[in-house]
């Protein structure tokens, strides 16, 4: 029974408040901000300038042919990967779709990093080939960000496609050869359009993610400028920055990204099949030398996408001066950072463990609300919390800034503000993932509950929370994983004592201090593999939905 | 016995439909009671009014004479077994069933003597530390079963608690289930769509339709004397044809049912013109060569297909105008059996033949 002014109302209320002094009125001040003139009026200036200079404007085409190209190589790279381990007997599959899970938590900057310490003016193939007499093209620049970014996000195809060909029933594919139709005939008129949703997903998350990245177009990209850098660069200009500028790319930037999810939603949205499944489609299992010659490339192909943490983490132990690598083994570079940052590492994880906690806590309430309390109010809840989803890191943190800079609400220079970012950020994500064990879970069990005696709120606490708690507690860690690597929201917000590891690494990467930088990216990339592997080897295959 | 539980002109909407539409049911203390109907009639709806799930819009529920519809559900003192058993996953079949004890603070002593005393009445004293997930269907819902009626309950209300049952166990658990409330004598509020399941193990029955109690009674009256079409329908088999009304032949009334047939039915009051006619197929009869049966309309038809059930065999006869009754026989017999397409005449027995208001 639900009486009104509940506590339900109440959370209701507190999440309705929250996001309107977290994203309504950030992202009302960013857009004030890019429409205010120099004496004080309305004007449309700063979108013409950005739009007219090529300066301004091609960051945009960049954007687009940056993203579309790291989508179109995924989909090359992962479908072909997809298929065989979904459908061909490969030894130590589970191991590899493990493995295919890591790039997805690294962030992309040190992705791009590494590529550097490898392919760049300095870097180890670099001088090697040089000795020999070869000169091969430097990595930075705009292929210098598809190779990055293509890397760290193939996984999102992948692990949806062997997904989709995974929950395909055999009945469905035995049912089509029944009628008639070869093998062939049957892969192209079954198999391919019933898995076409998810290849389409896969993409579109990969196009949007790349579109919304921040840290490797920085790092790698040089003067190829992207919109997220752009406004970064509008920001910090030595000048003293151009806020209105940033504000106006800020805006724009969110226009894009919401364009894209509104494609996909179009695209995909409505056209997943529901499938009763009985029996997977049995792998076939080809002659020794083939499946030996299918496992090495499945193994080449996700190998290839860990090595930038591989490079990192020997580079570590090398010992350095400035961007100098001297290959003897050596603890100095950890040394440097634990005695220079130590403050940092530790923000990191302070930061992201109480904002983790927070999103955890009311995200598992909104889920509630939303799933088993339907009503006009928490339908628009629902609506609300997902809108962060279409907002990249640079534009929360242009947004924050603007917004909480001046009275009534100051926040600017402390941790407050990194806090409140990291959770907005992430709140969509523990949303979803206390909404998706919830529908697992009948609510009959809690109305049992109920029907003993137990009031409804302590019928949740003992019945539905429980029952969700290994869930939440997969989603938290993800969560947690997800803010710790935070640099493109981070990169405005941090002020003074509040940096974070991420800061520290872009530091060290743009001072080419090598070394150091790869020490702390050692430290961030382990803080972060163990509990993904953990969640995986916890929850399986559903792992891989929460990612 | 006297009246437990009073439902008086309750109503419940949804956004479109009108999911009770003024209900007003009686239920006596100790009575085997069952809500039977087609789904979407309601029934699932008013039994969560009573378990407290969902608020009527309008009227009263009342139990003892005290307010029930006022209460929130988890003080109203009343078990449920749900259509999924809605086991506690996380919890021991002994936890399971101790779990409304321990929310009525009952001395530990008591509580494991009366959770064991519950889980042997459903025989799953044995499995009492099992997890819920070594259970299968039958024993989960034994186990739902024996939690509801541990906290000792003033009701227990099953909402359609054999539907995820294989056939052969659901009648084995409803002759269960009819013992036991026997035995323990709780006022039994029991939910089905199963109109064979509900004449099996109801004392006293109510038919819903679209919202509305059609009838209430005993089995045996619900099923020999419907008051509505639509309970002489959904209630066992029969054959309905429509027809007109002739006038009075005898002790019986004529009605035209169509090819030039004349059948005699029980008179009913207030009916004139077009009528549905309905017979079960028991008050059919195939005669042999000149056969007659005295009282009885004759009819012909061919027969048009014919099922062999076991015990007994079922004839589908097609009738001159074109309709299409069946008929049993039992104990069929293999060197008398009708042919497809063989012609042949029948009786059926006016007493049995029931008229209705023509639909629409």
């Amino acid at each position: 029974m639900h009486r009104r002014g509940d506590i339900w109302t109440g959370v209701t209320g507190v999440a309705f408040a929250l996001l309107a002094v977290l994203l309504i009125i950030p992202l009302g001040r960013l857009l004030w901000a890019s429409l205010l003139g120099d004496d004080g009026g309305f004007t449309l200036k700063h979108y013409r300038e950005f739009l007219a200079y090529p300066y301004y404007s091609r960051t945009i085409g960049h954007s687009f042919l940056v993203s579309g190209l790291v989508t179109l190589a995924a989909l090359v790279v992962a479908v072909p990967v997809a298929l065989l381990l979904a459908r061909v007997d490969i030894p130590g599959k589970a191991v590899l779709k493990s493995l295919a899970i890591l790039p997805l938590v690294s962030p992309p900057f040190i992705g791009a990093y590494s590529w550097i310490l490898l392919f760049g003016r300095a870097g180890y193939v670099t001088t090697l080939l040089q000795k020999v007499g070869i000169t091969i093209p430097t990595v930075y620049g705009m292929h210098g960000i598809v190779l990055a970014l293509t890397l760290n996000l193939y996984p999102f195809v992948l692990l949806m496609v062997a997904g989709a060909l995974q929950a395909l029933d055999q009945s469905l594919e035995e049912a089509a050869q029944g009628l008639g139709s070869s093998p062939w005939r049957v892969f192209w008129t079954v198999t391919v359009p019933v898995t076409m949703p998810s290849v389409l997903g896969g993409a579109l998350l990969v196009f949007l993610t790349a579109f919304a990245d921040f840290g490797a177009p920085m790092i790698i990209g040089e003067g190829y400028l992207v919109l997220p850098t752009i406004v970064y660069s509008l920001f910090v200009n030595e000048m003293g920055g151009n806020p209105a500028m940033a504000s106006t790319g800020a805006t724009l930037l969110v226009v894009c990204t919401t364009a894209i999810l509104l494609v996909q939603y179009w695209a995909v949205g409505r056209k997943r099949y529901a499938m009763t499944q009985l029996r997977p489609v049995p792998p076939v299992r080809p002659r020794p030398f083939v499946r030996g010659l299918l496992t090495g490339y499945a193994s080449l192909v996700i190998g290839l996408s860990l090595v930038p943490a591989f490079v990192v983490a020997v580079t570590s132990f090398f010992e350095s001066r400035g961007p100098v690598l001297y290959p003897n083994f050596s603890l100095g570079n950890y040394r440097e950072v634990l005695f220079n940052v130590p403050r940092a590492i530790t923000n990191s994880f302070a930061l992201s463990s109480v904002s983790s906690l927070l999103d955890v806590l009311l995200g598992t309430l909104i889920a509630y609300l939303v799933v088993r309390r339907r009503s006009v109010a928490t339908a628009a809840l629902d609506s609300c919390v997902m809108i962060p989803y279409a907002i990249p890191g640079t534009v929360i943190g242009v947004a924050f800034i603007v917004a909480f800079n001046k009275p009534p609400i100051v926040l600017t220079g402390t941790f407050l503000i990194l806090l409140l970012a990291y959770f907005v950020r992430r709140l969509p994500y523990s949303v979803r993932a206390g909404s998706a064990i919830l529908h697992q879970i009948d609510p009959s069990v809690e109305e049992a509950s109920i029907s003993l005696g137990v009031s409804p709120l302590k019928s949740f606490a003992k019945v539905t929370a429980r029952l969700m708690l290994p869930g939440i507690v997969s989603g938290g860690i993800l969560t947690w994983v997800q803010t710790i690597t935070e640099i493109s929201a981070t990169i405005f917000l941090y002020f003074g004592a509040w940096s974070t590891i991420t800061v520290v690494i872009y530091r060290q990467v743009s001072s080419s201090n090598f070394g150091s930088a790869a020490a702390a990216s050692t430290i961030l990339l382990v803080a972060v593999f163990i509990p993904v592997l953990a969640v995986n080897w916890m929850m399986g295959e559903r792992a891989v939905t929460a990612v | 016995m006297s009246t437990i539980l009073t439902i008086e002109k309750v109503r419940k909407r949804y956004a479109e439909v009108e999911a009770l539409a003024e209900v007003s049911l009686a239920v006596q203390g100790g009575e085997f009671f069952t809500l039977l109907g087609p789904s979407g009639c309601g029934k699932t709806t008013l039994l969560r009014c009573v378990a407290g799930f969902l608020r009527p819009d309008a009227g009263r529920i009342l139990c003892n004479g005290e307010r029930l519809d006022t209460l929130p559900a988890h003080l109203r003192d009343i078990g449920m077994v749900f259509q999924n058993y809605a086991i506690f996953p996380h919890l021991t079949v002994f936890e399971n069933v101790a779990y409304g004890l321990r929310a009525r603070r009952v001395p530990p002593a008591e509580l494991r003597q009366r959770a064991i005393e519950a889980l042997r009445l459903v025989q799953m004293e044995p499995l009492a530390n099992r997890s819920p997930d070594q259970l299968s269907g039958g024993q989960q819902q034994r186990v739902a079963l024996a939690r509801a009626m541990a906290i000792r309950p003033r009701l227990l209300l099953m909402d359609e608690p054999l539907s995820n049952l294989d056939a052969k166990l659901r009648v084995e658990m409803r002759t269960e289930i009819r013992r036991l409330q026997r035995e323990l004598g709780i006022t039994t509020i029991y939910v089905t769509h199963d109109q064979e399941e509900a004449l099996a193990i109801s004392e006293r029955l109510a038919v819903m339709n679209a919202g509305r109690v059609e009838q209430v009674g005993f089995p045996w009256d619900v099923y020999q004397a419907p008051t509505s079409a639509f309970v002489a329908q959904f209630i066992g088999a029969s054959n309905a044809l429509t027809g007109s009304l002739t006038g009075p032949d005898g002790g019986w009334v004529g009605v035209d049912v169509g090819g030039g047939w004349i059948l005699r039915a029980r008179p009913a009051e207030g009916l004139a013109g077009r009528v549905l006619v309905v017979f079960r197929p028991e008050a059919v009869e195939l005669l042999p060569e000149g056969g007659n049966i005295p009282g009885a309309t004759l009819g012909e038809g061919v027969v048009a297909s014919r099922e062999f059930l076991g015990a007994i065999l079922r004839y589908y006869l097609r009738l001159a105008d074109g309709s299409l009754i069946h008929l049993d026989e039992h104990k069929p017999d293999p060197t008398g059996l009708r042919k497809e397409g063989e012609r042949v005449r029948f009786a059926v027995r006016p007493a049995d033949v029931m008229l209705f208001p023509a639909e629409g």
